[in-house]
């Protein structure tokens, strides 16, 4: 129940500050992060169906379809633990950037390719790109922090 | 392993579905109270945020007030100071105006634009030369009195050689014994009279005039006045004499010339 409450207030958290901090008309991502997070910390099945409710909560905050954010979160939370679990990868502050930067691309771009298939462009390439390139930029420093539990 | 395969295939399965599903038939899900718990946690958010802030802002809001107002304050007295200054000049002209419709020989009057630099107490640069009708020797007084004498002139400029000059001499009177003498400059801020015998009475405070016997000053301008008189004999005929000129010679930005 405590473990429920810490990540519903994680959860919370992250929207608020999402819809209030940005940086150059760029908004942060910061539910990838929490899904890096939950990635770092629990197995892929936990992580993807995490990633999966945090996607399909941002999909119904944004009023548009259910999915995109869903099917990129969860996909999210169950590569994660590949990366970090030290079976493939052994991680390194480095690792930790690279990899955080690669996830908010990957996130930025699932979201961009479902929503432009299944409903219409939410923007034009150029400005997605941008987007997607300012967040990885934005959230590469929190790799650093987010250190899986068997990195120390 | 391979059930986690199958579990993460199946959800991205059901994401595929229901996006397509949702694109035929529009949005699944429109649950607006959970927009609008986001939207009161943000107004709380900016609430707390305002009430946090808020001190700091008025106080770089009253230090921006401070800092606008000291520059008001420093601006009004800068436009005071001008005024003030705007209203001496004002007096002074109006003084020398007067002068000037009181002398039949007036020629111009001029403004000191510098101070000579071989003498640089004594020697005045004016405003006015040759085409202004300036000539050489011709007397330079103000309001107060004597000033001193032109020493040379240019097309549009002139030197003014000041009574405290060591060069300077002129002819003077003292005005209630009609004691004639010669008045010199010390260079420094006094004169001296010369000339005086023994005989004559004269005391400190004494004015005296000039007497037009030089043939180069007018007669009757105010020169200074006697500020001490040394009785002792020591060989000469005559007395020692120290005269406070009422021009000081520091304060002089107009003259008038006359003839």
């Amino acid at each position: 129940m405590r473990h429920f409450l810490y990540w519903l207030i994680l959860i919370f958290l992250s929207f608020i500050l999402q819809g209030r901090l940005s940086v150059i008309g760029v908004p942060l991502d910061l539910t990838t992060l929490l899904v890096y997070y939950a990635g770092t910390r629990y197995g892929q099945t936990k992580s993807l169906l995490l990633g999966g409710a945090i996607g399909a909560l941002e999909d119904i905050l944004s009023s548009t379809i259910l999915g995109p954010n869903m099917l990129a979160k969860g996909i999210i939370g169950f590569s994660v633990p590949f990366f970090t679990s030290g079976g493939f990868f052994r991680w390194t502050p480095l690792l930790g950037i690279i990899a955080v930067s690669f996830f908010t691309l990957i996130d930025n771009t699932i979201v961009f390719l479902a929503r432009s298939l299944f409903d219409t462009m939410p923007t034009a390439i150029s400005n997605a790109l941008f987007i997607a390139i300012m967040q990885s930029l934005l959230n590469a420093p929190a790799g650093i922090f987010i250190r899986p539990e068997h990195a120390d | 392993m391979q059930r986690k395969k199958y579990f993460f295939f199946i959800f991205v399965i059901i994401t595929f579905i229901l996006m397509t599903y949702q694109s035929k038939k529009g949005r699944l899900l429109h649950i607006d109270f959970i927009n609008s718990i986001l939207d009161s946690s943000f107004e709380i958010t900016e609430d707390l945020i305002d009430a946090v802030t808020k001190p700091f802002k008025t106080m770089m809001l009253r230090d921006e007030e401070n800092r606008l107002l000291q520059q008001q304050v420093r601006k009004l007295l800068m436009e005071k100071e001008r005024g003030q200054e705007a209203l001496i000049e004002n007096r002074r002209l109006r003084e020398l105006l007067k002068l000037r419709e009181s002398r039949k020989n007036y020629i111009v009057s001029a403004r000191v634009i510098a101070r000579g630099i071989d003498h640089p107490k004594n020697i005045l640069i004016l405003d006015r030369g040759l085409k202004d009708g300036v000539k050489k020797d011709m007397t330079a007084m103000t309001p107060k009195g004597l000033a001193g004498k032109i020493l040379d002139v240019s097309d549009s400029y002139s030197r003014l050689m000041l009574l405290t000059d060591i060069n300077f001499s002129a002819a003077v009177r003292q005005q209630e014994t009609r004691t004639e003498g010669i008045i010199s400059g010390t260079g420094t801020g006094k004169c001296i009279l010369k000339y005086i015998p023994y005989e004559e009475e004269i005391k400190n405070g004494d004015t005296l005039i000039t007497s037009g016997l030089d043939s180069l000053f007018p007669p009757g301008i105010p020169v200074g006045y006697v500020s001490k008189v040394h009785d002792k004999k020591d060989g000469g005929y005559f007395r020692q004499i120290e005269v406070v000129p009422f021009q000081d010679d520091t304060g002089i930005e107009e003259v008038l010339i006359v003839r």
